[in-house]
């Protein structure tokens, strides 16, 4: 298997060299660009795995070239921005970014967001898994694109990355019994603020969001095996 | 820039018109008394016995030598009425009212008295009410004469009194009232004059009222604007220097990982994340004012309880308390960063810490509790300024520029809620945001 292609659109050069530096270091091959006509010309020179693109570019802005990207190609986009903004990283995860990256970063963070995101592109090349729409379950509704879980009454509980990927797992397989360690593995994709939570940790905290008055969470444990959703999931 | 919607008249052409509007309203309401006065009717034995006792002086001084007339005069004065004679016409106090319906009435008695040209007139209107008059004799000298005792009927009673008193104290009310309508547009400019710079949107204050008020407001809210615009071009120059100096924080971030030493790698990757810190919570109170962000339905029970799982996560003692739902309409995640700042607080400050979400009939309190040593009574408003730190002695020990409970209160504000700051009874500090339900 030959290294994965990374386009890097970076406009400050030092910073370029640096990202394209640590990257290649660790085994990726790196298109750098400075500017939009560059990635233009970086897209067609080969196969790209996935665009590194800062938001802040002078000329067409980063969330503008997303935009222009997605209508033509799926390929993986993790947006850099220097705005750690809330507002920011929902409008790029809405445009269809995979993931965001906010600056300063270290070599430790940008690899590992990278190899998630291919690791994950690898995941959705398979057919039904696909980011896409609305999954309903007991008196919840999950909105994949958006990564919210939405209440009866329209309020929004708040899910970290790691809580949201191990609930999507479980609504992928409604009434069927995960085994732990498939969930462990699950949860790897996302990095690096779920790897040391622990599967269970995250299921109690699931199981208290997902509580409704009176009444435990969807949620049952198999001991020794692992966890189910013991109700029905409509996917829209 | 001079021009109005309509001309209006000054600030000293109103109060003018105001007192103008009260002179012309007591001339009126006094003329309507003085007229009333002339319609006073006395007792009929009364005017009987004027009556009478006139015809008799008329004919004793008549018949009387011109230098004995005084004395006769004198003679004819009773307990009841003073007597006088004067060989000219001596006229009669001129702002006593004149008093119509008794004279009628004397004259009904003896129409004789007719052609004497009796004048009456109500002297001293008040409690002792006098009638005074004069008549002449017919040679072009006069008789003066005037009632000792107050004349029944035509007492000023207290019922008059108050009659009088009326126009006064309406007079009173309505010039209170009018005036404080022409002044009501300085009260407003003077609430938006305190409002401004609380951190809240100050729309212009409406130019309404005299003219002269009318140019304070333009002022006040041409200045409002220029100031506004002036922050507003700070703050983004502020906020674009903040952002820039990511970019060199993340070539540096970077740098530092090519360091072989571990332990000065780390420091200086903290130091970054340091400076990183600083620049959001910038950030975060300079955004603050153009806040884009839009409320929506979120689960604040579940946010508290959240922050406190990430917390406790980093390794930190911190705990909640409350129900396991809640919904309210907020900017979530401004609330969000305010409720972490309350929990970043209560760590430096405290070991273990408590985040409890409490319901009220008519607000939610999110209070952050901790264990540290406080903050002294006096310096509970100060430390909601901004780049206020408390202890000067050690200014370097807590990151950051001073701006988070800066960034709370305006967060809490911005819902219409407040930041309360409380020492605890049992020791140790309570920070908590109380918001508006629905």
């Amino acid at each position: 298997m030959s290294s994965p292609v990374i386009l890097l659109v970076e406009d400050d050069p030092a910073l370029r060299t640096l990202t394209t530096r640590a990257l290649q270091e660790n085994g990726y091959l790196v298109r750098p660009a400075g500017n939009a006509p560059e990635m233009w010309a970086g897209m067609e020179a080969g196969p790209v795995d996935l665009v590194l693109l800062d938001i802040m570019l002078p000329g067409t802005s980063g969330i503008e070239l997303c935009r222009q990207i997605r209508q033509t190609n799926s390929v993986p986009i993790i947006f850099i921005s220097a705005k750690g903004s809330e507002t920011d990283r929902v409008i790029g995860l809405e445009l269809g970014a995979d993931d965001y990256l906010a600056k300063p970063f270290g070599t430790r963070e940008l690899i590992a967001r990278v190899r998630a995101v291919l690791r994950r592109g690898a995941l959705e090349a398979m057919p039904g898994t696909r980011e896409e729409g609305e999954l309903s379950f007991d008196c919840w509704t999950v909105s994949l694109p958006r990564r919210e879980l939405t209440s009866a009454t329209g309020g929004v509980i708040e899910l970290t990355g790691a809580e949201f990927d191990l609930l999507v797992s479980l609504l992928d397989h409604p009434q069927r019994v995960i085994a732990r360690d498939r969930l462990v593995e699950l949860s790897r994709t996302r990095l690096p603020d779920s790897s040391d939570r622990s599967v269970d940790v995250l299921i109690s905290r699931l199981r208290r969001k997902l509580s409704t008055a009176g009444q435990p969470a969807p949620i049952i444990t198999v001991r020794g095996v692992g966890y189910m959703l013991n109700v029905p999931v409509t996917r829209r | 820039m001079r021009r109005y919607a309509w001309p209006t008249v000054g600030l000293i052409g109103r109060i003018f018109a105001i007192l103008l509007l009260t002179v012309v309203i007591e001339f009126g309401a006094s003329t309507l008394l003085y007229e009333r006065a002339s319609q006073f009717a006395v007792r009929g034995d009364e005017a009987r016995r004027l009556a009478e006792h006139l015809v008799i002086a008329r004919a004793l001084v008549t018949q009387g030598a011109a230098a004995d007339r005084p004395t006769i005069a004198v003679g004819l004065t009773t307990d009841r009425y003073a007597v006088g004679w004067s060989p000219d016409f001596r006229p009669l106090p001129r702002i006593a009212p004149t008093l119509d319906e008794m004279r009628l009435q004397v004259l009904a008695w003896e129409p004789g008295l007719a052609a004497s040209d009796l004048r009456l007139r109500l002297a001293s209107p008040g409690r002792n009410a006098r009638v005074v008059g004069t008549m002449s004799l017919g040679d072009g000298s006069w008789l003066q004469f005037s009632t000792l005792h107050p004349v029944d009927g035509l007492n000023l009673s207290s019922e008059r009194i108050a009659l009088a008193l009326v126009p006064a104290l309406a007079l009173l009310a309505l010039g209170g009232l009018l005036l404080g309508q022409t002044l009501r547009p300085m009260r407003r400019l003077a609430e938006a004059a305190d409002e401004f710079g609380t951190g809240l949107y100050h729309a212009p204050v409406e130019e309404s009222g005299p003219s002269e008020i009318r140019r304070v407001i333009t002022a006040f809210n041409r200045m409002q604007g220029r100031i506004d615009r002036l922050m507003g071009d700070q703050t983004q120059a502020l906020a674009a220097v903040g952002h820039d100096l990511r970019t060199p924080l993340a070539r540096l971030r970077l740098r530092a990982d090519a360091i072989d030493s571990d332990a000065l790698r780390d420091s200086i990757t903290e130091e970054i994340g340091e400076m990183d810190a600083m620049i959001a919570s910038l950030l975060a109170y300079l955004g603050g004012d153009a806040d884009p962000e839009t409320p929506r339905r979120v689960d604040i029970a579940d946010m508290a309880a959240s922050l406190a799982d990430a917390a406790a996560d980093a390794g930190r003692d911190v705990t909640y308390d409350g129900p396991d739902h809640l919904e309210l309409d907020i900017r979530a995640s401004s609330i969000r960063r305010a409720i972490g700042n309350l929990v970043d607080n209560a760590i430096q400050y405290g070991s273990a810490v408590v985040v409890r979400v409490e319901e009220e009939a008519d607000s939610i309190t999110i209070a952050v509790e901790d264990d540290g040593p406080g903050v002294p009574d006096d310096a509970l408003e100060r430390v909601t300024e901004p780049f206020v730190r408390l202890d000067p002695s050690r200014p370097r020990d807590t990151p950051g520029f001073g701006l988070g409970l800066a960034i709370v209160r305006r967060a809490a504000r911005n819902e219409g809620g407040r930041l309360v700051l409380t020492n605890r009874a049992s020791g140790g500090f309570r920070a908590a945001i109380v918001l508006p339900r629905g």
